[in-house]
């Protein structure tokens, strides 16, 4: 399953649906995660907010193609996309083992093809370094085989691109 | 010399990174401020108190590799806040991980190095520490243990009509292994308190609890499992692959 998160313009959402089977639109109408750890612990991959984002980690667990594409924040994800990333925990389970030599929660849907991160605005060396960084800490994090990073400065680029 | 605490926990109290600010405090001189980031409703009073400030201590938890999304709207703002008023301050960061490795909160502190810069204020650099969720259980089952120690002392001396050392000595017992377990927290923690005392730079370290990551993963587990008993989870379909119920 083919999943794209973006933070784009909703006129983005047509175009990206041709090419994938589900379309998360990153468009901070949602809480962010108060840390309750409800969805691991009372109400498995289940948000106790009852927003859009309820139920979000049981979309974005089976996606074995997880294409994120978020404008740039100080190399990391902005706002909107990070909150869902957030609110989607559960798609790991509470317990833990040992995943790329150090620990992380063993995972709900188990491992998964693909993360493409697409990084669009201003950016500047440094966070570009984070950025290599992140995507790889979230590839081991969420059980990615690959990934891959992608940094244009337009979102524009992203029509010609192949994702 | 005035410090700000900045507690971006979202958690109403209890939180470990609560308890990290007030305990960094402790040790740090001159006029101290601690406040709590949870959402938009607190930034103008957080900027407030920064106008002033000559360094800020962010402390937070690492939510999937970096800074949890409720204090990016906040960064944004105080960003802007900085280049507005000329801001000279220096900023220190302690990030705790529910993981044992204190070096996964690397990404996290790159964000807010990469923020200093945008900002154009100091980065004095940050403390990483793995095993947050542990230090902060262990802080409170110690307040829990010290309360049942007086309780069973002022009982017993009732009872007996003398003060028993050996519940003295058993919680002493408690007291030191929590010292053990966390020695590495508490000297890299009050050494950033030295470096924020004289604004010095810190540089990145990190730490956790000392205990074998194993062991650790052993007890996580554990822990784990009694809440997701009590709360109900381990019979709501712990591990399941659920489908969102639209798909259902």
């Amino acid at each position: 399953m083919k999943i794209i998160i973006h933070d784009c313009d909703e006129s983005y959402d047509a175009g990206f649906k041709n090419i994938s089977d589900e379309v998360i639109w990153a468009n901070g109408r949602y809480a962010p995660c108060q840390g309750c750890f409800e969805c691991w612990t009372k109400n498995p991959a289940t948000c106790r907010m009852k927003d859009s984002l309820h139920e979000i980690c049981r979309s974005i667990g089976q996606a074995d193609d997880l294409i994120i594409i978020t404008k740039n924040c100080y190399g990391g994800y902005d706002t909107p996309v990070k909150n869902i990333l957030d609110r989607a925990i559960g798609m790991s389970t509470p317990m833990s083992s040992y995943r790329g030599g150090q620990m992380h929660h063993t995972l709900r849907y188990g491992k998964k093809g693909r993360l493409t991160i697409v990084v669009y605005g201003d950016i500047n060396e440094n966070e570009k370094k984070t950025w290599e960084l992140m995507a790889e800490r979230n590839r081991i994090n969420y059980g990615y085989e690959n990934k891959e990073l992608m940094i244009i400065d337009s979102i524009n680029e992203l029509e010609g691109m192949d994702i | 010399m005035k410090t700000v605490f900045i507690d971006c926990s979202p958690k109403k109290r209890l939180s470990a990174s609560g308890f990290i600010a007030s305990f960094t405090g402790v040790f740090v001189t001159g006029k101290k401020k601690k406040v709590k980031l949870r959402n938009k409703t607190d930034h103008e009073s957080i900027l407030n108190e920064i106008k002033d400030a000559d360094n800020i201590v962010f402390t937070m938890p690492l939510y999937v590799d970096g800074v949890p999304s409720h204090v990016l709207p906040f960064l944004k703002e105080m960003e802007e806040f900085c280049k507005d008023n000329d801001l000279k301050i220096s900023v220190y960061v302690i990030a705790n991980n529910g993981f044992i490795e204190g070096n996964q909160n690397e990404p996290l502190m790159q964000i807010m190095e990469n923020f200093c810069i945008r900002c154009n204020i100091n980065w004095r650099g940050g403390l990483g520490i793995g095993g947050g969720v542990m230090m902060n259980v262990m802080r409170i089952m110690i307040a829990v243990v010290f309360l049942l120690t007086v309780l069973n002392l002022v009982v017993t001396a009732i009872n007996k009509g003398f003060l028993d050392t050996d519940i003295v000595i058993g919680f002493a017992k408690d007291v030191a292994e929590i010292l053990v377990l966390g020695c590495g927290i508490i000297t890299f923690d009050i050494w950033m308190a030295s470096c924020i005392n004289r604004r010095k730079d810190y540089g990145k370290h990190y730490t956790r609890i000392m205990l074998p990551s194993f062991i650790f993963i052993i007890a996580a587990d554990i822990f784990f499992t009694v809440i997701s008993i009590f709360k109900g989870g381990v019979f709501r379909g712990w591990f399941s692959k659920k489908k969102p119920d639209m798909m259902l």
